[in-house]
């Protein structure tokens, strides 16, 4: 999490700006990053313990491919090339994406919080 | 927010909530965290009465035990197991060949602990992780009528039901839950089936994660009551406290929520009495040397009768072993029904009957009864017939202020790192409503 998105969050509570109306701003794309992904993935380039590849500089980059991941044969195998619609279809429902892969992952999102985080994370370096 | 239980669900939601700007209060029944993570600290070996292993695929879980410095190790091997089918004794390398052996000819190189995975011959889930879609629900149905139909012979479903994890018995199981759970094993290959575990015990990692939240959880405040209106949740503890607050996840396993008064979904109230938990009795054991050398055993056994199944491992750098008879589904009734002393007597009796060798080196560390745990009432959910389609959406589904996490409502994975999953799920809710 970036740490100004953190303090400008917590003074806000500290504000008391923050009512229990159950009408909530739309999460931002961080924010469903961090929930939904990021214990399977860094944004980092170093690799790192995590059971997924890193997601950093996704935009553009072929399936399957980054350095020091073991990935499934069938999602090197797949030519999928990451950008919006390819990350869309990938979210949405893995299995029929791309079949046999590894990632056991069902979305808990809704398609416009998947659209959100796919268009967030696409811009990430 | 209010989080009823402090498993690694309840931990997992009050983490990711607090990182958002959220107050946070965890109550918790016992005087520990770790709810079903239950490391037997009091004994050499530390074995674990509660969650095992760690698959490799495990990512939530093996992410947060790095992230906060646990160890994680490849596990002691367990020794290999032999059979005990009534009383006939058969060792590990003449399963297909022996007598006793009830399978009919073209089975009877299964071994027992292997019939299940006949199952992914037919297995719809090894394509699919939807586990609820209802073209494929014609398996929703009792699993030992579904085995028969797919031409399982009696011996193999008796066989099956003689040590079954994923059921109390096939009769009153989903076949498509087996399917769901054999489709898991199924996809897994090479690396993907490494397992790991703490080395100072996997409730470690509840503990470590409870420490990270900026208010400590309250031990030993079994809730008891919770209201609910459209703008306010109360939940009222059996200390005579309350806790007022804005939303409210039960992170707790359905037995352990059906003791609570609470106004829940009509469907949800009629599915809390529906859902079955299932049970295990374990015996934790210490054994000083291996008596089953003498005799010609391996150490581990198989059996089809009271004593279930034997798994024996060496405690590192020492001369021990921790062995755990380990008894499953309804074959725990007889069990569960006698007290502690009683129980514990029964078990012992049976082993020194099947190794007497092994009473002067034996020495009886924990009982553990998962099923009378007031705060658990059993291992894990399951399904029964007619639950795999819509049960599982409707027993999560949030009500009013009111969310629902633990193991039982996970969608991908279950375990350890399916309350992990449901942990997100349940704050990702909360943070759609509430953020
Ligand atoms: C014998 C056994 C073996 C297992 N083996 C494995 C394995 O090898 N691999 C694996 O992945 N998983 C395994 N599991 C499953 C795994 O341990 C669980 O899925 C996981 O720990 C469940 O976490 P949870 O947060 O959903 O529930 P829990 O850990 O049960 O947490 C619920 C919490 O709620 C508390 N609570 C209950 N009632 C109240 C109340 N009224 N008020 C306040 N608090 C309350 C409980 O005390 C508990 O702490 C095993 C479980 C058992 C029991
Ligand atoms: C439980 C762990 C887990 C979670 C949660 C998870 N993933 Fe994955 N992800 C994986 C694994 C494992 C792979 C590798 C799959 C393979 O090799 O078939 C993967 C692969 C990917 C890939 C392909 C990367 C590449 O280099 O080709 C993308 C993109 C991806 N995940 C995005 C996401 C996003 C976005 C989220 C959150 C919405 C997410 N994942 C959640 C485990 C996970």
């Amino acid at each position: 999490m970036r740490l100004w998105a953190r303090a400008v969050y917590l003074s806000a509570v500290q504000l008391g700006l923050l009512s229990a109306s159950l009408q909530a701003a739309p999460l931002n794309g961080e924010q469903l990053y961090d929930v939904a992904c990021n214990a399977c993935h860094s944004l980092g380039t170093a690799p790192d313990r995590r059971v997924g590849p890193a997601l950093s500089g996704l935009l553009n980059r072929q399936a399957g491919t980054i350095d020091g991941y073991q990935f499934s044969e069938a999602l090197s195998a797949s030519g999928w090339i990451w950008r919006l619609p390819t990350l869309l279809a990938w979210l949405t429902d893995p299995d029929a994406a791309i079949p046999n892969n590894a990632m056991n992952y069902v979305n808990p999102l809704t398609a416009e919080e998947t659209q959100r985080l796919s268009e967030w994370l696409l811009r990430q370096p | 927010m209010v989080v009823v239980g402090a498993g690694l669900s309840g931990l997992n939601a009050a983490l990711i909530l607090e990182r958002w700007g959220f107050e946070v209060d965890v109550v918790e029944a016992k005087t520990r965290v770790g709810g079903r993570l239950w490391t037997l600290d009091h004994l050499p070996g530390s074995p674990e009465g509660g969650g095992n292993v760690m698959g490799a695929q495990y990512g939530r879980v093996v992410h947060m035990a790095h992230h906060l410095d646990i160890a994680l190790r490849t596990p002691p091997r367990t020794l290999p197991s032999d059979y005990l089918i009534g009383d006939e004794r058969i060792s590990r390398d003449s399963w297909a060949s022996a007598a006793a052996n009830p399978l009919p000819e073209a089975w009877r190189t299964i071994p027992p602990q292997r019939l299940m995975g006949k199952l992914n011959e037919t297995n719809p889930l090894l394509k699919t992780r939807a586990w609820h879609d209802p073209n494929l629900m014609a398996s929703d149905q009792s699993a030992e009528v579904g085995l028969k139909a797919l031409g399982f012979p009696n011996a193999a479903i008796e066989l099956i039901n003689a040590n079954n994890s994923y059921g109390n018995n096939l009769s009153d199981t989903s076949l498509m839950a087996l399917y769901r759970i054999m489709g898991e094993f199924g996809r897994l290959s090479g690396p993907a089936l490494a397992v790991q575990e703490a080395i100072l015990g996997n409730m470690r990692l509840p503990e470590a994660m409870a420490k990270q939240l900026s208010r400590p959880v309250s031990l030993g405040e079994p809730v008891v009551a919770i209201r609910h209106s459209p703008s306010r949740v109360q939940v009222a503890l059996a200390s005579g406290k309350t806790l007022e607050a804005d939303a409210a996840i039960l992170a707790l396993p359905l037995p352990a929520l059906e003791q609570i008064e609470i106004n829940l979904s009509a469907a949800q109230t009629t599915l809390l009495k529906q859902i079955d938990y299932h049970k295990v009795v374990q015996l934790h054991c210490i054994v000083e040397a291996p008596f089953w050398e003498a005799a010609g055993w391996s150490g581990s056994w198989w059996t089809d009768g009271l004593l279930g199944r034997i798994f024996t491992r060496p405690i590192p750098n020492t001369s021990r072993y921790n062995m755990t008879v380990w008894i499953n589904g309804d074959h725990c009734d007889p069990l569960n029904a006698l007290d502690e002393a009683a129980c514990t007597q029964t078990i012992t009796q049976a082993l020194w009957q099947l190794v007497p060798e092994a009473r002067d080196v034996t020495s009886v560390g924990q009982l553990v009864r998962w099923s009378i745990d007031p705060y658990a009432g059993g291992v894990w959910a399951l399904w029964r017939p007619g639950q795999a389609g819509t049960a599982h959406g409707a027993i999560r589904a949030p009500t009013g202020r009111l969310f629902f996490a633990g193991e039982h409502t996970a969608e991908a994975y279950r375990g350890m790192e399916g309350a992990m999953e449901s942990g997100e799920r349940a704050a990702l809710e909360i943070m759609r409503v509430l953020a």
